[in-house]
């Protein structure tokens, strides 16, 4: 399967995809940037709108993946406006720690508001911080969560590396991601859902159709279920597997570090 | 794990968390013994619809369910959903629990405890109401509410009585309950003699396996 196709970065030139637009890869970051800047302020609410709120059953099963326990310290990369730190705060309790995580300086704005209003404050630590090079040492934490963020790396293999090396031996990464339906009728629909309907809500309530497209083009240049698997096995991580959530629109894969 | 879609299982399990904890809160008299349940966990697998889910008590004011959980529950209970509704709804769980289909792992303390808090659980409708309708309106309609459960659940016993009166005593067409106990202990003796029988039968089997191949 050729890099195209895989949404794999590609290594041997020197650009990437930005949605369905090839940039310079030292411009995407810029670019992705750009994006949640945008969208930062109404992230939550368009992704309500947008998945009818299902977005947050997505993440309430992955946080039960994670089996997180009262003094574990867990690390939620692109964790954006926060939902993710906040129930992860409750679980790992006064002893444990949450990082809130994301490379975005806006939407790390948005999450640690958003935490201070819940209350969820003590055990949080808010960082700006790039996937691939994490600022943290070596086996220092127990669980990765990424929840879609993990299509916006330019570099996935990398930041799938720099997550291995952070977590803990016997520490379990967790990605959450939109990917490719199973049933191919799901599929049309999803695409005239993505392609149609998505970005005239954003340019409704957000004003700004052109970041709206850019999501629905990165989902399906985003790697597939098995695709993204295989990526996992060979950055290291040990008994990977995933679980399709709502017909295969997104999936939550699940990795250990040996 | 089960094979249903985790997002479909996940709404499920919110929808009766929250209106679970919704319940909770509104009966402040259970918060108590509830608490004396904190940190205990429940897994439940219902055979008939192929689902395994697990009951966390968190708080005396919070219970929180999930799909997965990797931590060894305090109890473990597997049973048909028949048998669950059977077990909900028993004025003696230990009893349900001993004669169902149910099949148990761990301490039935604690799932007895629940089921007993739930099922004594006095919902306080009137806040609520009030908050939304105010005082006079939300008083009479909680009012209304009271009257309607008193009723309901005096009809539900004195129809229960009358019922098992009429079969019992009336129609002779069930025996009564020391009866079926003496019944049930007698089945249960039979049922240890024929074990013990059986290994004897096994061990003398086994003896003269044995003679045979040393002749």
């Amino acid at each position: 399967m050729n890099d195209e196709a895989t949404g794999r970065a590609d290594h041997d030139e020197n650009t990437t995809d930005f949605g369905f637009t090839r940039v310079d890869r030292k411009a995407k970051a810029g670019m992705v940037r750009g994006v949640f800047d945008s969208v930062a302020s109404r992230y939550d609410l368009m992704n309500d709108l947008m998945s009818g709120g299902i977005h947050r059953l997505w993440k309430r099963f992955t946080i039960e993946l994670s089996g997180a326990r009262p003094g574990q310290t867990i690390l939620d990369i692109a964790g954006g406006t926060g939902d993710l730190a906040a129930r992860f705060s409750r679980l790992v309790g006064p002893e444990g720690q949450v990082i809130l995580a994301d490379i975005n300086a806006a939407m790390l704005e948005v999450g640690r508001d958003r935490l201070i209003d819940k209350g969820a404050t003590g055990n949080i630590e808010v960082v700006q911080a790039d996937a691939q090079a994490l600022p943290f040492e070596d086996n220092s934490v127990d669980c990765i969560t990424i929840a879609f963020g993990l299509r916006n790396v330019t570099d996935k293999d990398m930041a799938l590396r720099s997550m291995l090396r952070v977590l803990r031996p016997g520490g379990r990464l967790l990605v959450l991601e939109f990917s490719k339906p199973t049933s191919p009728l799901l599929g049309k629909i999803y695409d005239q859902y993505s392609f149609q309907i998505l970005p005239a809500m954003g340019r409704m309530i957000a004003q700004d159709a052109e970041s709206y497209r850019y999501l629905a083009e990165s989902i399906r240049k985003h790697p597939d279920q098995d695709t993204l698997l295989g990526m996992m096995v060979e950055a290291g991580f040990a008994e990977c597997r995933y679980h399709n959530m709502t017909g295969g629109i997104v999936a939550v894969h699940q990795g250990f570090k040996p | 794990m089960t094979q249903h879609d985790p997002a479909v299982l996940s709404a499920a399990l919110a929808a009766a968390e929250t209106a679970l904890n919704q319940a909770i809160a509104l009966a402040p008299h259970s918060h108590q013994e509830l608490n004396t349940l904190s940190g205990t966990l429940l897994g439940v697998d219902i055979t008939s619809l192929d689902l395994t889910l697990y009951i966390e008590l968190v708080t005396g004011t919070e219970i929180r369910l999930m799909s997965h959980c990797e931590r060894e529950p305090h109890a473990f209970v597997r049973g048909t959903l028949e048998d669950f509704g059977a077990l909900a709804t028993s004025d003696d769980p230990a009893a349900t629990l001993i004669n169902s289909g149910i099949e148990l792992q761990g301490s039935s303390a604690s799932l007895i405890t629940l089921q007993q808090v739930i099922s004594r659980m006095e919902i306080d409708w009137e806040a609520p109401l009030v908050d939304v309708l105010g005082d006079v309106m939300g008083h009479q309609i909680a009012e209304g509410l009271r009257r309607f459960f008193r009723w309901g659940e005096g009809a539900r016993a004195s129809l229960k009585r009358q019922v098992s009166e009429y079969l019992l005593e009336e129609g002779r067409l069930t025996p009564p309950k020391a009866e079926l106990e003496h019944f049930y202990d007698a089945v249960q003796s039979v049922a240890m003699r024929v074990e013990r029988a059986q290994s004897r039968i096994e061990k003398l089997l086994a003896k003269a396996a044995t003679r045979g191949t040393s002749q």
